[in-house]
């Protein structure tokens, strides 16, 4: 094992915290001089930031080592941004996104801003991006909604309830579901949702002209990709095996990704935009 | 962006030119309450290291609860990524999880122990671990004995486990969790290896990981305090294995020796993560008493603060004895 890192390029990362309303964002940013290109990463909802972890902190410093500037951070109320989970909602993530893109921004007012999100950070994305911000939107695996989000994220823990707890206890995924419904919260992989989270997941839609990139090109006259991650992709998406998968190869996924980062950077730089 | 907010810091240890990040939770009732950088005036610090491949803030954020949490008490408590895992940057091997099942992580960890007591001025460490986390807390204690004066093992192993399991007998495990059938044709299953088990004469089966049992019976029979923390396990009664499975539990303690300070605790109500709210409470409340029964603060206003949130009634010393009995 190679435990001998490159110090300079590990010194071009920067943790910290960003104050938002209540809370303080985790943040890390992957530093570039003179970067082409900067990408905010938005990344999956609560218990899918664990699996996730490494291939997304991967694929960030793959993109600075390609010159494009990077940040990333965790959801206000979740891993190491303060706050109290079941306390937040989307409206507090949606204004996460706007908070950070502005001091993207700030760094850097002529460098072209791409948003990334995976899974519900593509909602997010999705979101922001319709909203105005941002030169390109890059859109892993997008849920329709964020009912669908959290409906697979609950399908998937009451599936590993089974592992760990005698049959008797576990119990299926539609009586948490009614729990939800009627008003109850339900705490799943550590995480308390409150119905409120639940209901409000209805409302939460990825923009209708995101059906598919070529609608979504020309509803923005802004470049938008769109890509569907199969469980080759774990774990990045849920399936694979855990202990054995987190150091694969990934460059199928970040080169083509990052090259077309790299085309709307100059295709913005040379439009003026 | 700050690196520090209210008892929160951001560090780096970079000595022997590896850079591992991690986060400090500063103690209450000390100048580190108010002096980001300030020494742990001599305090025991507590370490929490990766859980297999998952970030320092491990499952639900249970690790981020248990720092705050610990350091509310009084103990400056730290979570680390190790080379290759969450924030810190390094290759990790294809296989990590053998690799860890090995010791890989004993060395780094065992050093960065070091220059963290050093740089933060604590007397040692207790390190914590959770089940892949606990193999590299019992490696890395061997290797800085004078500076590990404890562990908590969250869900231990011994054993090296599959972590890739044959199609046809995950197939057939699903079928037994789902089928009436397979179930009970899975309880004749176990009873089978519970009799080989028996001819086998209780020995450790082919796959215990030797190499971490001894360094177990190195670590636990010094006398090192070590919290062993079970959760409820799928047809494993109380501390029990499954029937047919090695008893690990007893095993170990019977390694450990008369004059080992291991105490065990079954967490009711949780699952192998630990991190619902039930499960989250209770691992930081046992600590939290042992911590006070091994490693008192003297400063009162913290000790005050512990006592006020932990049931103190349980006498360790002599939990001990009963488990050694078993």
């Amino acid at each position: 094992m190679q435990t001998q890192i490159h110090t300079d390029d590990v010194l071009m990362e920067h943790a910290g915290y960003c104050k938002v309303s209540g809370a303080y964002l985790y943040t890390v940013l992957h530093e570039v001089p003179d970067p082409l290109a900067q990408v905010l990463l938005i990344g999956p909802f609560a218990s899918e930031r664990h699996n996730s972890y490494l291939p997304w902190v991967r694929w960030a410093r793959y993109l600075a080592g390609k010159g494009i500037e990077v940040l990333r951070y965790d959801y206000r109320g979740i891993g190491e941004s303060t706050g109290v989970f079941e306390e937040m909602g989307f409206d507090e993530w949606r204004e996460d996104v706007e908070v950070l893109t502005g001091w993207l921004k700030s760094r850097s007012p002529e460098v072209p801003l791409v948003l990334h999100g995976l899974e519900l950070g593509a909602l997010l994305a999705g979101n922001a991006f319709h909203s105005g911000i941002g030169s390109g939107l890059l859109l892993w695996s997008p849920p329709a909604n964020a009912q669908q989000a959290l409906r697979s994220a609950l399908l998937r823990w009451v599936g590993l309830e089974h592992l760990y707890k005698p049959s008797e206890e576990v119990r299926p995924a539609a009586e948490y579901i009614r729990q939800l419904e009627q008003g109850a919260s339900v705490e799943v992989e550590g995480y308390q949702w409150s119905s409120s989270l639940w209901r409000s997941s209805f409302g939460v839609n990825l923009p209708a002209s995101m059906i598919d990139e070529n609608t979504a090109a020309s509803a923005y006259d802004r470049a938008v990709r769109i890509v569907k991650l199969e469980k080759q992709a774990a774990p990045l998406v849920r399936g694979g095996f855990v202990g054995y998968d987190e150091a694969k190869d990934f460059n199928w996924l970040f080169a083509p990704n990052a090259d077309w980062i790299a085309a709307v950077a100059r295709r913005t730089q040379g439009d003026g935009k | 962006m700050n690196e520090a907010i209210e008892r929160r810091e951001l560090i780096t240890l970079d000595g022997r030119g590896v850079l591992v990040r991690g986060t400090f939770h500063r103690p209450r009732g000390s100048s580190f309450d108010s002096e980001p950088g300030a020494s742990a005036r001599n305090r025991i610090g507590i370490v929490f290291l990766n859980s297999l491949s998952l970030p320092r803030a491990a499952t639900g954020d249970s690790a981020v609860y248990w720092a705050d949490s610990f350091a509310d008490c009084g103990y400056p408590s730290f979570r680390l990524d190790l080379p290759g895992l969450g924030d810190t940057a390094g290759d990790i091997p294809l296989e990590l999880l053998k690799f860890i099942n090995a010791g890989g992580y004993a060395s780094i960890a065992s050093a960065k122990i070091e220059e963290l007591v050093e740089r933060f001025d604590v007397s040692g460490v207790v390190l914590v671990g959770h089940c892949a986390g606990t193999v590299s807390a019992i490696y890395a204690a061997a290797a800085c004995a004078g500076k590990c004066k404890g562990l908590v093992l969250l869900d231990p192993y011994f054993h090296l486990p599959q972590a890739i399991r044959p199609k046809v007998r995950q197939s057939l495990s699903d079928w037994a969790l789902e089928s009436r059938i397979g179930g009970a044709l899975s309880n004749i299953y176990d009873r089978v290896r519970d009799v080989l088990l028996i001819l086998r004469s209780n020995a450790p089966p082919q796959n215990a990981n030797f190499g971490l049992l001894n360094r177990w019976k190195d670590v636990a029979s010094t006398g090192l305090p070590i919290l062993f923390l079970k959760a409820p396990a799928r047809k494993a009664p109380g501390a029990k294995p499954r029937v047919g499975e090695f008893d690990y539990l007893k095993y170990v303690l019977g390694l450990a020796g008369r004059n080992s300070k291991v105490v065990v605790e079954l967490i009711e109500g949780t699952d192998h993560s630990f991190a619902n709210r039930l499960g989250r409470a209770a691992v930081g409340q046992h600590i939290e008493r042992w911590l006070t029964s091994y490693f008192p603060l003297q400063e009162e206003v913290a000790v005050t603060g512990l006592r006020s949130k932990t049931d103190n009634s349980k006498n360790y010393d002599e939990y001990h004895m009963d488990c050694l009995h078993q």
